[in-house]
């Protein structure tokens, strides 16, 4: 049964998503499983049954009048035309394999850049090492800046890695339907990792106080060395949180790219609403939403170095998400 | 259905549905059981074919479509049914009487079996 709804479905993927075309899907799907219902209680196997529905289906270029698409067979590329509608009928598959490689390299792509942003958050702690030890102010400003390259490495890699696969988004591409579905469950099963650690990233982050204020009102708040280590506690259980949040949040937007790639024009697009992806209102927030995340990164390096108020200027990121988040529940709607 | 050419019989599809639907109204699947059950497996309607022929006869006003849904015992499923309008039997009677012209005309021309 599951060979015939990936062939009705196979069949229908390129179609408009319309209601007339919806409904012909639907019941054709009616009559093929009613058919194959039959012959199964007369005693055929699932392979002879499937067999006997494929062949007797008939051939969808018959639909085309009553679905309003003459134009849906018979459309060929004419190389200048590039205008929507053109674009909705010539569609490349991308194979499971290439669809698959590509959510890994994301995933993958997720890890380096958490792993970065830790490392970045990490540097800072140097500094305040050199001045708790005593060490010299160069082995603080070195260390950092080590961090940082490292961090960096770790982002154009990563980047240039997924770069590879930069044709997808730009692309007329879609997935099948089989594709579509591992993808999905892959996704729902990854969604309970996903909100776990986002949580513990979360509440990593809330309560990255909670050693320096223990070191403050216990007796090692009166050991000289231990003043500044709240600190650095701080930032290491920043820096572990953020990376959570990162990895889990890149891994789900993974899934949600390979399953936006089917467009909501066609009918294939229907097996990916759940992933409905949000749009802002208008262009113009559009764009000054896509500078938001450079421009809170600059201001909190630039403060930060300005002042080397680094256990302040933190405060930036939750305070820019919320912010972010405020805006995307008021600008955006569903697509 | 060897021999039964469908660019012939294509024009009688919407015959034998309105045919079918004449007593009761049905769905996709049994009327095409009916058509092959009744033409002794001869002849087989592709569902593309059918559905074709649904969609453009209700267009035209000859059939109607109504969605039954399981009954409370949980028996049977969501289908579609289709059936006959006024309009519908008028276009059946006139299909029947241009069939009999035709049959009329072209038998004019077949010689079964005989030889020149």
């Amino acid at each position: 049964m599951n060979t015939l709804k990936s062939y009705l479905e196979s069949m229908f993927a390129k179609m408009p998503n319309t209601r007339e075309v919806l409904r012909a899907k639907d019941e054709l799907w009616q009559m093929m499983e009613d058919k194959y219902m039959e012959l199964i209680a007369e005693g055929k196997n699932e392979n002879e049954a499937v067999g006997t529905v494929i062949s007797e289906f008939g051939n969808l270029e018959e639909l085309s009048g009553v679905l309003g698409l003459e134009n849906a067979f018979s459309y060929q590329p004419t190389g200048g035309d590039t205008t929507q509608e053109a674009g909705i009928y010539d569609r490349q598959p991308l194979s499971f394999e290439e669809a698959k490689q590509y959510v890994d390299e994301l995933v993958r792509q997720g890890f380096f850049v958490s792993i970065g942003v830790m490392l970045c958050i990490f540097s800072v702690i140097w500094p305040i090492l050199c001045e708790t030890f005593n060490w010299s102010q160069a082995l603080g400003v070195t260390g950092m800046m080590l961090f940082i390259a490292a961090a960096v490495f770790l982002f154009v890699y990563s980047g240039i890695m997924v770069g590879k696969w930069d044709y997808i988004k730009k692309g007329n591409y879609m997935i099948d339907f089989d594709t579509a579905k591992v993808m999905q469950n892959e996704q729902s099963r990854f969604r309970k990792d996903y909100a776990v650690r986002l949580t513990i990233g979360i509440i990593l982050c809330v309560l990255c106080w909670l050693p320096s204020m223990v070191i403050e009102e216990t007796a090692l708040g009166r050991i000289d060395q231990f003043e500044n280590m709240g600190a650095v506690f701080l930032f290491i259980i920043v820096g572990i949180g953020v990376m959570m949040i990162v990895y889990s949040s890149m891994t789900m937007e993974a899934y949600k790219q390979i399953l936006k790639i089917n467009d909501i024009r066609l009918v294939s697009g229907n097996y990916v609403r759940a992933s409905g992806k949000e749009k802002y209102i208008n262009p113009t927030v559009e764009t000054i939403m896509s500078l938001y995340w450079p421009t809170v990164t600059s201001v909190y390096l630039i403060w930060s170095f300005l002042t080397f108020d680094w256990h302040l200027t933190w405060v930036i990121w939750p305070v820019a998400a919320i912010i972010s988040g405020v805006v995307k529940a008021n600008l955006t709607v569903k697509e | 259905m060897a021999g039964i050419s469908s660019d012939v019989i294509r024009g009688y599809n919407d015959t034998m549905i309105l045919y079918i639907l004449l007593e009761n109204p049905s769905y996709g699947y049994e009327i095409s059981k009916t058509i092959r059950q009744m033409t002794d497996q001869k002849y087989l309607i592709k569902e593309t074919t059918l559905y074709s022929a649904f969609s453009r006869m209700e267009k035209n006003g000859y059939i109607q479509s109504f969605i039954a849904q399981p009954d409370a015992n949980g028996n049977g499923k969501k289908r579609t049914y289709y059936q006959i309008t006024e309009l519908g039997r008028q276009y059946y009677e006139e299909k029947c009487e241009e069939w009999f012209l035709t049959k009329e005309v072209v038998e004019n021309f077949i010689q079964k079996g005989a030889e020149k």
